[in-house]
């Protein structure tokens, strides 16, 4: 996904010039940029914080937060990644204002899975209803873990993003960021067996 | 050490780094010697299978629905945070203006007050028209009238926003 802003200059040479009118106040600028990443943004912070209430609230904040900093952003650096971590540090300290919750906190927050009530694309109908079951019971197991591990496993498999992107975000060491996605997969792996044993990798997921 | 055991040692490497390669989280030599090992190892090759799968597994999660009007609200939020930022700021330089113009008129009169009464007017045996009375007098006074207008002339305004 940011490869492919990378590769496509006008795709880049637009985001850029909707930074440079968000930086002069352009409602119109804003209105662009949140259009176009309010699915992953919101996404990034419903498998952060796993309640759809706190990742709306979240959501506007970073925003908030964007039209306040815009001014100091440095614009060699990248956009994505700045405003992710923006979105990150608000989490914490979101996640720092509840009593008796960490960001590794893994305990269930009782609502369903992020993202279990809708579909992902697929032509067969009778394989999109497997696929769908598969990624449902891979996505409530992904639900379970420690936030952390959730963050770094939607940056880097659903954001694509790179590691050092990723750290960045994190505002962690690249280490950290490879020892967090190892036990992250491992930790998911773990879930998934007890789950249902060997649904992914043997049946072609 | 054998070479059964050389070789079990180098599995457990490469079985280490097979979670980090489903992420691509491998650098160039790493993988390579990954892939190799693999090519001799069915195990291994089972397991990158496996990971591979999780791999695409997660890279196709459902998706979450976007809440209703949620770039609506963020936007209408955004026009008010930056209202009340101009508001804030109004109000600030409206503060800074009254109090200079009210430091002008009180310095003024200062050396009016001066001249008319001859550099001297004791009131319960105090000199007001000495300086550093008169400064004090006028800054308590200067800064009170400062705010009051200030809060005043931000409220007139708010109200108009809210009319038009």
């Amino acid at each position: 996904m940011i490869l492919a802003a990378a590769m496509n200059p006008e795709a880049f040479s637009g985001a850029q010039d909707a930074i440079d009118r968000m930086r002069r106040g352009d409602p119109d600028a804003f209105a662009a940029m949140i259009s176009r990443y309010q699915h992953r943004l919101y996404r990034y912070l419903l498998r952060l914080v796993r309640e759809p209430a706190a990742a709306d609230d979240l959501f506007q904040q970073t925003w908030l937060r964007v039209m306040e900093k815009i001014g100091r952003y440095d614009a060699r650096r990248n956009f994505e990644s700045w405003l992710f971590s923006v979105a990150h540090n608000l989490a914490i300290d979101s996640w720092r204002g509840r009593r008796g919750e960490s960001l590794d906190d893994s305990k269930d927050s009782g609502e369903p899975p992020p993202g279990s009530r809708l579909q992902s694309v697929h032509p067969d109908a009778l394989e999109r209803l497997l696929d769908f079951e598969r990624g449902a019971v891979l996505a409530a197991c992904m639900h379970e873990l420690p936030a952390i591990h959730r963050e770094v496993l939607t940056l880097r498999f659903e954001e694509d993003m790179k590691l050092e992107e990723i750290a960045e975000v994190a505002g962690v060491p690249l280490s950290t960021v490879k020892s967090r996605l190892r036990r992250a997969l491992e930790g998911l792996r773990a879930a998934m067996d007890a789950r249902s044993p060997g649904s992914i990798g043997r049946k072609g997921a | 050490m054998s070479e059964h055991e050389s070789h079990e040692a180098s599995h457990q490497v490469m079985a280490g780094m097979l979670a980090l390669a489903a992420a691509g989280a491998l650098d160039i030599q790493q993988q390579r010697r990954l892939e190799e090992h693999a090519r001799e190892c069915p195990a291994c090759r089972r397991e990158m299978e496996i990971w591979s799968g999780y791999s695409q597994g997660l890279r196709r999660l459902p998706q979450p629905p976007i809440p209703a009007q949620l770039m609506e609200r963020t936007r209408t939020r955004l026009v008010q945070e930056r209202a009340a930022a101009a508001d804030r700021r109004w109000d600030e330089l409206m503060l800074g203006a009254l109090a200079l113009f009210a430091w002008t008129v009180g310095l003024t009169f200062w050396f009016v007050a001066r001249i008319v009464t001859g550099g001297e007017l004791v009131v319960m045996g105090a000199n007001l028209v000495r300086l550093g009375t008169w400064t004090a007098g006028s800054t308590v006074l200067v800064w009170m009238t400062a705010a009051v207008a200030a809060i005043a002339l931000g409220r007139r305004r708010r109200e108009l926003r809210r009319v038009l």
